[in-house]
């Protein structure tokens, strides 16, 4: 009997309760998808690559399962609620007859648990069938057709889902349950809404908001100004006044509140009484609310934040060189490279093959500063002042043995580019930077010097600087960076490296190479091919997949974040309003008497949805504008920060996309709530 | 004169064939304009049923609910709930009064319930306020109010759409003796007065003492009736003649049977 009734209540919650089911296994999903992240098919080929960073974001991922676990706690706690304060009454009859109060507990620990097995048995396999589809898909969207598809089922990662979730589930039941049965029968047995709580003047309340706004200001323009990012304690102080402002907003919204119910017409069906229940919402629950929508902020700063930083390491730095082949190491000068390639019949495959010259002042007669540039230093100073003046200055302050490059060399690498090339005197120079090193309006700053031609003095000899600054890569590889070097005719090169420098033998793939397949697999196969051949080599594939490793694991991470917070968020939210509307299941049987039909109580709770769910979204709609313009400051390279408003509308559309996801997320409150009406207009019918 | 409400041969049956109740077994009678009809019985004689049939709060087996010359069965959606409104003001028991809005929200509740301006009522608001004794209570949420107070802003909210039809379910039955004698008297001094209509279900032959006719109901039938004489028979002598009659029927303190 005992178990037939847990089979039964087991199968009633599941059904009547949707909401809770479906969020058991968005959690159990969510788990294993952080925990499979290892086994997917761009970590597996990135690891090949990268494996010290991806072991690096692979030690991360216990924290992120941790951080998951305590993050989805409140999920299932909330969610649990609802389940067990809609059945007080049936916990209450059963106390009333006799049920002893440990057995109550075993039920409930029972049904429970069968819901849970159950949700693992569905939960699980979805989980798998999703991070299969995330795998694929990725591994689509980077162009990884080289290695085959491996299957991203991860026993462990299953494992730990379910203990992950076994464990939450039972904190959630303990201390629910345990807040149940200290409850008397009385209680239990009556729906009770939680009535007024004191209230304080108005003033208070205004004033609340006030100083909460300011914290908010404060916090933004410490963020965005990036004072913030300095350091840790600078850091706490803005976050401290972001919750605190948050919290205290939330906290005197009771105000505009109670004015909006006083104010205007109250023609409008039930708009008084719409007002007072989202006002008593707002005053029991104003810390949720915060709660919430600081999970929503959290969310949109996460998603647009994830989008920008992919869209921003997906477009850096134009792409011109495939290949650089190195010398002196091996011995191999280029006139063996280009022997060895020609053995293998590999050079009818690059279009482009050239050699770039670097190399330090050689000069017989070497003194301490074989460089000077004073005229420049002088222009740059008499700049107006900011941080990028201040920047530039401090970096070219030091820069007296600076590389030199053959004009020939980069002329072809601008060729390549296809750039106009280069032309200097005998006795002129071109600056050269590396963008890791300059930014927009640095950039711009040095080149306004060098319109004026400014003078400079090469080992005591005058140079004039000329052109604009230079900063394509002189190799594939992106962790070789140049400061500052100065591009010179050849003959000039010559005669102050006296013989000493670098050959970078560079080689840019055929189209017909790269035709027919993506630019990963045609690597891929040049690789290998090269390998054979004996040559050492740098390629862009390296490059490539370390930002292929940036863009996949910051967008993964931020993405599935973001789906986290947002998905608890709006649970939370619609679990409230849903608890609460069930408390005042009186004042709705009221109104049916004085005569309210079914669509206007509808049309009421409705607008009650829009105002429950539309309160926090829209506050943490506004202060994410401020929050991604933040994180953007934070978190994103310097040069990257001139087409910030560019990623700014990146964001916007993000943003403008969760918002949809918002509103399916009232349309989904809003019929469970027509559903839950419905029930209360019935049964007094049938009497 | 044409009756406000005329109920014919009306029937509801609760259960199956062969273990029914028969809660209303063909009642009939009619509430004149400007009456105070009192009925009476004891628990499960079928007083409720009736009260909530004709609130349409439940639907009758079978028979006539005739209202200001329309069936009351008939009527659906908007016309079903502008009936509930504006036809007849219903007062509880247990007041019913939303906990979460003021004692003037409470009774302008109606008026958004059916979108009549509030201008239009204002006046009658304050009217009914004053004469209630509730002005000052206006302001206060119902926690913050007697149990008297409650009952009399929910008469109010009862009369503030100016009903064809007020109907009282034990109106007195939350209340101390004080307040029920005060509320009793508004009620009655409404209905005098204000030519207000009203039919109360009780218990208590003390608040069936204001009205003027009483009907008796039991096992769903009309029993009894008592009309009060005015201005021949005072109130207490009415009273004593209810005291009687319930004796007779079986339903009040002095079980005979």
């Amino acid at each position: 009997m005992f178990s037939k009734l847990i089979s039964r209540n087991s199968r009633r919650n599941r059904k009547e309760n949707g909401l809770f089911f479906s969020s058991l296994l968005i959690s159990i999903i969510a788990f294993y998808i952080i925990l499979s992240l290892s086994h997917q098919d761009v970590m597996l080929f990135l690891r090949q690559m990268e494996s010290n960073a991806v072991n690096k974001l692979m030690t991360l991922i216990p924290v992120f399962y941790c951080l998951t676990l305590f993050i989805l706690f409140f999920l299932i706690y909330y969610a649990s609620k609802f389940q067990l304060e809609r059945r007080r009454h049936e916990f209450g009859v059963y106390l009333m007859l006799g049920m002893h109060r440990i057995k109550l507990f075993a039920m409930l620990l029972a049904e429970d648990f069968f819901n849970s097995i159950l949700a693992l048995a569905i939960g699980l396999p979805a989980a798998v069938l999703l991070s299969e589809l995330i795998s694929l898909v990725t591994a689509r969207l980077v162009g990884i057709g080289i290695i085959g598809h491996q299957t991203s089922f991860s026993v462990q990662a299953a494992l730990w889902t379910a203990i992950g979730f076994i464990l939450i589930k039972f904190l959630a039941f303990l201390i629910l349950s345990g807040k149940i049965s200290r409850q008397e029968i009385g209680t239990l047995l009556v729906d009770t809404p939680e009535g007024l709580k004191k209230q304080l003047p108005p003033f208070f309340y205004g004033v609340s908001i006030l100083i909460g706004s300011l914290c908010l200001a404060m916090a933004y323009h410490l963020a965005i100004s990036g004072e913030s990012w300095a350091g840790v304690r600078q850091m706490g102080l803005t976050v401290l006044l972001g919750l605190m402002g948050t919290f205290l907003f939330f906290w005197g919204l009771r105000f505009p509140l109670g004015f909006f119910v006083d104010a205007g017409k109250k023609t409008r069906q039930l708009k008084v009484f719409n007002f007072r229940q989202m006002q008593e919402t707002v005053i029991h629950r104003s810390g949720t609310l915060a709660v919430c929508s600081l999970l929503i902020l959290a969310a949109l700063c996460c998603f647009g934040a994830g989008v920008a930083v992919f869209r921003f390491y997906g477009e850096s730095a134009p792409h011109v060189l495939d290949y650089t082949f190195r010398d002196n190491a091996n011995g191999n000068d280029p006139e063996t490279i280009m022997l060895t390639l020609a053995e293998h019949q590999l050079d009818t495959r690059f279009s482009d093959l050239f050699e770039v010259k670097t190399g330090y002042i050689h000069t017989a007669e070497r003194p301490d500063h074989p460089f000077r540039m004073e005229s420049v230093m002088a222009a740059l100073r008499k700049l107006p002042p900011s941080r990028d003046k201040d920047i530039l200055l401090n970096n070219l302050e030091y820069e007296d043995y600076p590389h030199l490059i053959t004009l020939s060399g980069y002329n072809r690498l601008l060729a390549a580019a296809g750039m106009p090339a280069l032309d200097l005197a005998s006795d002129e120079a071109a600056v050269y930077m590396d963008t890791t090193f300059t930014n927009y309006s640095r950039t711009k700053m040095l080149n306004s010097v060098l319109e004026t031609r400014p003078e400079i003095l090469l080992a005591q000899e005058s140079f004039y600087l000329t052109g604009t600054v230079q900063t394509l890569n002189l190799v594939t590889d992106r962790s070789i960076t140049l400061l500052f070097a100065l591009i010179v005719p050849d003959e000039v090169f010559d005669h102050y490296t006296q013989g000493h420098f670098t050959v970078y033998f560079n080689g840019i793939l055929s189209e017909n190479a790269t035709q027919n397949t993506s630019l990963m697999a045609a690597f891929s196969d040049m690789n290998r091919k090269l390998d054979d051949a004996g040559l050492s080599y740098e390629s862009y594939l390296q490059n490539m997949s370390r930002q292929l490793f940036y863009m996949v694991s910051s967008s993964y991470v931020t993405i599935y974040l973001a789906i986290i917070f947002l998905i608890i968020a709006n649970t939370v939210i619609g679990v409230q309003f849903l608890m609460s509307q069930q408390k005042a299941s009186r004042r709705y049987r009221t109104l049916i008497r004085l005569g309210a039909a079914h669509p206007a109580l509808c049309r009421s709770s409705r607008k009650q949805i829009n105002w429950y769910f539309g309160i926090p979204t829209v506050f943490a709609l506004c202060n994410s504008l401020f929050g991604v313009r933040a994180l953007f400051t934070g978190i994103l390279p310097l040069d990257t920060q001139s087409n910030l408003s560019e990623m700014m509308s990146v964001s916007a559309a993000m943003i403008l996309a969760l918002c949809v996801i918002e509103y399916t997320y009232i349309a989904a409150v809003k019929r469970s709530s027509d559903r839950y009406l419905l029930t209360l207009m019935m049964p007094e019918r049938e009497e | 004169m044409e009756p406000i409400l005329q109920i014919e041969s009306l029937k509801k049956y609760y259960g199956k064939t062969k273990n029914q109740t028969k809660a209303l077994n063909g009642i009939t009678f009619q509430v004149m304009p400007g009456e105070f009809l009192g009925i009476m019985g004891s628990s499960g004689s079928g007083k409720s049923t009736l009260l909530n049939c004709i609130a349409t709060v439940i639907r009758p087996d079978g028979g006539n609910i005739t209202m200001n010359g329309r069936q009351v069965q008939s009527l659906k959606g908007t016309a079903l709930a502008d009936y509930r409104g504006k036809e007849i003001g219903y007062l509880f028991q247990n007041f019913e009064l939303l906990d979460n809005l003021t004692g003037r929200e409470n009774i302008m509740l109606p008026l958004s319930l059916h979108g009549v301006p509030e201008a239009e009522s204002g006046k009658r608001l304050d009217k009914l306020a004053s004469y209630l004794e509730v002005k000052d209570v206006l302001p206060k949420f119902p926690a913050q109010m007697s149990g008297g107070q409650r009952q009399r802003i929910a008469a109010a909210r009862a009369l503030i759409l100016n009903p064809s039809l007020i109907l009282a379910d034990e109106p007195t039955g939350a209340l101390d003796s004080k307040n029920a004698k005060a509320l009793m008297e508004k009620l009655a001094g409404l209905n005098q007065d204000e030519k207000a209509t009203i039919l109360m279900v009780t218990h208590d032959s003390n608040a069936a003492s204001y009205c003027r006719r009483i009907l008796f109901i039991q096992d769903g039938v009309i029993f009894h009736e008592l009309r009060r004489n005015i201005p021949d028979e005072t109130q207490q002598e009415f009273y004593t003649r209810i005291l009687k009659a319930t004796a007779q029927l079986g339903g009040g303190s002095a079980n005979v049977l």
